[in-house]
């Protein structure tokens, strides 16, 4: 236990580390943009009658949520660029993969929060006229979006987390900037401490915000998911 | 059109079969010490002392609010630092998930015992009970029923976690998977059969916990 902590060497690559914070909080808003994107329409899908529209869209939901997230990272970097016969960067292969994955999870949030709008008002949109799609961006959604927001922040600080899989792709993230900056200092110890701070001075104030958004709509007598 | 061909993943089961044993061996013992220790923490977070509440809600929050992959990389490249010797992948992988199982199921923990009325403890007080076997013969009984779902969901989660070991090159699934498909150069092939063994062996355990959320629901 003789081991003296030095942080200078960290210190002195800050800079490097920062960038790699900047990587992961963009990456994080670009798969979260495009993830709630996707996420609704595929939750409108997953609402359809057809059977023929539903199970496979459904299945789909299942698979992605089911399977582990660096396998599907892995598949999307080595698997995918022969499939289609295109060079992906690793910046897309994350993009890509993060994207889809959180629109799975998205998707089944938008569905059950469109679910809880109770059937009372479907039918007051329906008397007054209302064509389906007024009545989902007028009506439905705005109720439910509200009870969706925990859920919602739920999944973003999630996703947070599972940027640090970029890493093994070598995208520049806060995780791959500290193993560089750790391999050139030898301080693993402080590098990795330092990392895991910076990522929890991050969260932690998500989360917290996560469970008061849960205590807050559970006081005016809502159901979270 | 690119054609499938999974004749050189037939041909050589040694490797995935090699890599499931070794997911295997790291989830079961993740999963069993996460368990464990969990329950302690548990109790450490439901305590009102303040020198068993504090560190107990200091290990949840530290473990439930980084990366897991930070948290493996730390336990393989720092603590070796702090110990004066270095881990091997095993172990790092097995200190992080079990850490992350732990402060999960620690809350889980404590969700099922805060959910059960007060009337039962006091129950337990009123046929002359002390607190160990209030929890051991009336809360924890009637709790655990209450977290079986919330449990497998974390063991599902956990099973998808263990890929992440793959980082620091313990030979597990994905990462036999990977060997494979460089030596080979089919990494369709390799990926997606990874892919589809999570599916398939997590699969009816996602189903299972439905049903039982539903069930719960319904009473």
């Amino acid at each position: 236990m003789g081991y003296t902590w030095d942080f200078r060497p960290v210190w002195a690559n800050l800079d490097i580390l920062w960038l790699g914070v900047v990587n992961t909080l963009w990456v994080t808003v670009l798969a979260l943009a495009a993830g709630l994107a996707i996420g609704l329409a595929v939750a409108l899908l997953r609402l359809q009658r057809p059977w023929i529209v539903r199970a496979p869209v459904g299945f789909a939901i299942d698979f992605l949520r089911i399977t582990p997230p660096l396998v599907q990272l892995m598949w999307v970097f080595f698997a995918l660029p022969i499939l289609i016969d295109v060079r992906i960067t690793a910046f897309s292969a994350a993009v890509i993969t993060l994207s889809v994955q959180s629109a799975a999870f998205f998707a089944e949030v938008f569905r059950g929060g469109i679910i809880s709008v109770e059937r009372g008002q479907w039918e007051a949109g329906r008397a007054i006229g209302m064509s389906g799609g007024q009545l989902m961006r007028r009506v439905v959604l705005p109720q439910a979006v509200k009870r969706m927001i925990p859920a919602f922040l739920e999944r973003a600080v999630e996703l947070l987390k599972t940027t640090s899989l970029l890493a093994t792709i070598a995208y520049a993230d806060l995780l791959y900037q500290a193993t560089q900056v750790s391999q050139a200092t030898f301080r693993p110890l402080e590098t990795f401490t330092v990392a895991a701070v910076i990522y929890l001075i991050v969260i932690l104030p998500a989360s917290l915000l996560v469970r008061r958004a849960e205590r807050r709509l559970a006081v005016s007598g809502e159901t979270t998911m | 059109m690119y054609e499938f061909n999974f004749d050189q993943i037939l041909q050589n089961p040694g490797f995935l079969w090699r890599g499931l044993q070794n997911t295997l061996a790291l989830y079961v013992a993740a999963l069993g010490l996460g368990l464990v220790a969990g329950l302690v923490v548990g109790m450490g977070r439901y305590s009102r002392r303040a020198w068993l509440n504090w560190p107990a809600t200091a290990f949840v929050e530290v473990f439930r609010n980084t990366p897991v992959l930070v948290q493996m990389m730390w336990f393989f490249f720092a603590l070796p630092m702090l110990l004066g010797q270095p881990l091997t992948a095993y172990a790092a992988a097995l200190l992080a998930l079990t850490s992350n199982a732990a402060a999960n199921i620690a809350e889980i923990y404590r969700g099922g015992i805060q959910s059960l009325h007060r009337s039962q403890w006091e129950a337990g007080k009123a046929l002359g009970m002390g607190y160990g076997q209030q929890m051991r013969r009336v809360i924890l009984p009637q709790a655990v029923r209450r977290m079986i779902p919330a449990f497998t969901n974390r063991a599902i989660e956990l099973a998808k976690m263990t890929t992440l070991a793959s980082s620091i090159a313990y030979a597990e699934l994905l990462y036999e998977a990977r060997l494979l498909s460089s030596q080979y150069f089919n990494p369709i092939e390799a990926f997606t059969t990874v892919a589809l063994t999570f599916f398939v062996v997590l699969y009816p355990f996602v189903l299972l916990v439905r049903r039982l959320e539903m069930d719960a629901r319904a009473r």
